[in-house]
């Protein structure tokens, strides 16, 4: 068994309210089960409703052991961390993974901090489980019973990791939050600030980096990937911003031969109405083109691979 | 390792302002030999796990993002503003920058004319821009002794890097090599921090970046550009001219175009004439 659930897919900010209830207003977290591994992408706000099905369900079978992959630190990928109960519960082991930084504190020091006085009424010294953090770069680890998970460094104003997760020939990947890699020198040689080399050597690279994007989803089983904005929106203000728009990434998907993709990391000011009204748009003006099936991302929807 | 104090402040600006453009970034990290190579080290090291070494701030700055880039930059400069003119007791710190700026765009000038394929000419301009790199140390750690060696040097018509050998028992080229490890440089940059004064021993596969630096750093002695210590620079020999495939004469037309460049840099960080 290699499922997928999806319980935060809200970018930026929770947004709870009668707008948010088919989609949901969770930020960023997914429960991937691998038979009997748990591995968690990202302890958005999403994580603490898991954390509560873990305490009703799964810790009648023994203490929970969990791989947590976190994308980046940004505070809606980490804020659900101190409300994820088994981590006050003796027996729990966690395995905390991310992205290094270019500060000089450690993933612990950017998650677990919030776990002081001056946020929380917990310190984390005060926590029961035993947690290890580990902080990884680009790389592939063997996380035993068979699965793999390979990582690659995204684009987005702090350093940010996609996860390709394989079990049993399947895989999963999460692309997010992630922008195209584009030239952000100059090109235009009327421009005071162009430099021939620079425009050149900064092409060729945007070019490579979204390649080998493109092959770091190759031939996904289910990729979940940011498409936070439309085309239309990206180029309004947008860029620089960290994130895709929904045509890029039923491209990258498309072109990756992907066979189902989900459309992640919706807007904060997205109402339930205009996510189905996009999701129906962007259906439709794929059908008969390709083989791949899109939807939007739901709060509680599982996927098996 | 000190930053440079001659651009720092520039550095501190520029990283400083949320508006930066990326090629403000490239051009300010750039014009300091400590702080680029301390910036290609974090981003090759270990710690970023990339897979290839990356010689170009451009691409680094595409991979990593302006913010990180900046980051970067900023924790270098932050940690050397201690550094001031004092820890350049022996080298005169303006004049060691506009030595090495001046190798640094010699080469990738001779690179360009030549018909270099334009992906590697920035890797040119790094080699050049850190060729004598290792003379910091030494100038810092050692520095009354440095004083002596550079006199020695002067009185009896040495090469600087022989009166290094004689004086202190280690040369400049050596000391860089120490320092490029420590750097995680590898390939045709540490390559030339090593052995721009050894072209005859030089059996790697990087000699022609190495050759191109060392008829810059000729040139940039000849013409005064700037003083890294040497008054008795080492001419290259015929065959290092014929290897590159270029007449001695291509060097008097560089004179005009390296120093509009070095004007542009002096422009960029506001100094003074």
């Amino acid at each position: 068994m290699f499922t997928m659930k999806i319980w935060g897919d809200r970018g930026s900010m929770p947004t709870p309210g009668p707008d948010t209830v088919e989609f949901g207003g969770n930020t960023s977290c997914l429960e991937v089960r691998c038979d009997d591994r748990l591995i968690i992408v990202d302890a958005g706000s999403g994580v603490r409703q898991l954390g509560d099905k873990l305490m009703r369900e799964d810790i009648k079978r023994g203490s929970i052991s969990a791989d947590i992959f976190i994308t980046h630190t940004h505070w809606d990928h980490i804020m659900g961390f101190p409300m994820f109960t088994p981590i006050y519960v003796p027996g729990t082991k966690l395995r905390i993974r991310g992205p290094i930084s270019y500060e000089d504190d450690s993933l612990e020091t950017v998650i677990g901090s919030q776990l002081s006085y001056r946020y929380w009424p917990v310190r984390q010294e005060e926590l029961s489980a035993k947690i290890e953090y580990e902080q990884i770069k680009e790389t592939t680890l063997d996380l035993g019973d068979g699965i793999y998970v390979t990582t690659k460094y995204l684009n987005h104003p702090i350093l940010c990791l996609g996860y390709r997760i394989e079990y049993k020939g399947k895989s999963f990947v999460t692309v997010y939050d992630n922008e195209p890699f584009s030239n952000v020198f100059p090109t235009d040689p009327a421009d005071p600030n162009y430099d021939e080399d620079a425009a050149l050597e900064g092409e060729e690279a945007a070019r490579e980096e979204n390649e080998k994007l493109l092959r770091f989803c190759q031939g996904a089983d289910l990729l979940v990937h940011d498409t936070q904005y439309t085309a239309k929106e990206f180029v309004s203000g947008k860029v620089g911003w960290g994130h895709s728009s929904y045509e890029y990434g039923i491209n990258v998907a498309h072109k990756a031969r992907v066979k189902r993709l989900v459309l992640f990391h919706h807007d904060p000011n997205r109402t339930d109405a205009e996510l189905q009204e996009l999701e129906l748009f962007y259906q439709g003006k794929i059908r008969g083109k390709t083989s791949l099936e899109v939807e939007m991302a739901r709060e509680g929807r599982t996927f098996t691979l | 390792m000190p930053s440079l104090p001659t651009t720092v402040g520039k550095v501190l600006e520029v990283c400083n302002n949320p508006k930066t453009s990326p090629i403000d970034l490239d051009r300010v990290i750039q014009l300091d030999p400590v702080l680029m190579g301390r910036v290609l080290k974090l981003i090759n090291s270990a710690y970023y796990g990339l897979g290839t070494q990356v010689t170009s701030l451009v691409r680094a700055i595409i991979m990593l993002g302006v913010n990180t880039v900046k980051n970067l930059a900023l924790s270098s400069a932050v940690l050397d503003r201690v550094s001031s003119k004092k820890d350049f007791r022996a080298l005169n710190m303006e004049g060691f920058w506009r030595h090495s700026l001046c190798v640094g765009v010699t080469a990738k000038l001779l690179a360009r004319r030549r018909g270099i394929d334009a992906k590697m000419v920035e890797e040119y301009f790094a080699a050049g821009l850190l060729h004598d790199i290792g003379k910091i140390p030494l100038n810092n750690a050692l520095a009354d002794d440095y004083v002596r060696t550079m006199s020695t040097a002067d009185r009896e018509g040495l090469a600087l890097f022989a009166a290094e050998r004689r004086a202190l028992g280690i040369d400049h080229c050596e000391a860089g090599r120490i320092v490029a490890e420590s750097w995680r440089l590898t390939g045709a940059i540490a390559d030339t921090i090593a052995w721009h004064h050894d072209l005859g021993g030089y059996s790697g596969e990087h000699g022609d970046i190495l050759r191109t630096v060392a008829v810059a750093n000729f040139f940039a002695n000849r013409e005064g550009i700037g003083f890294s210590g040497n008054l008795y620079p080492e001419k290259p020999s015929p065959e290092v001219y014929s290897l590159l495939g270029i007449e001695k004469g291509i060097l008097e037309e560089l004179v005009g175009p390296v120093n509009a460049e070095i004007e542009k840099a002096k422009v960029f960080l506001k100094l003074g004439a």
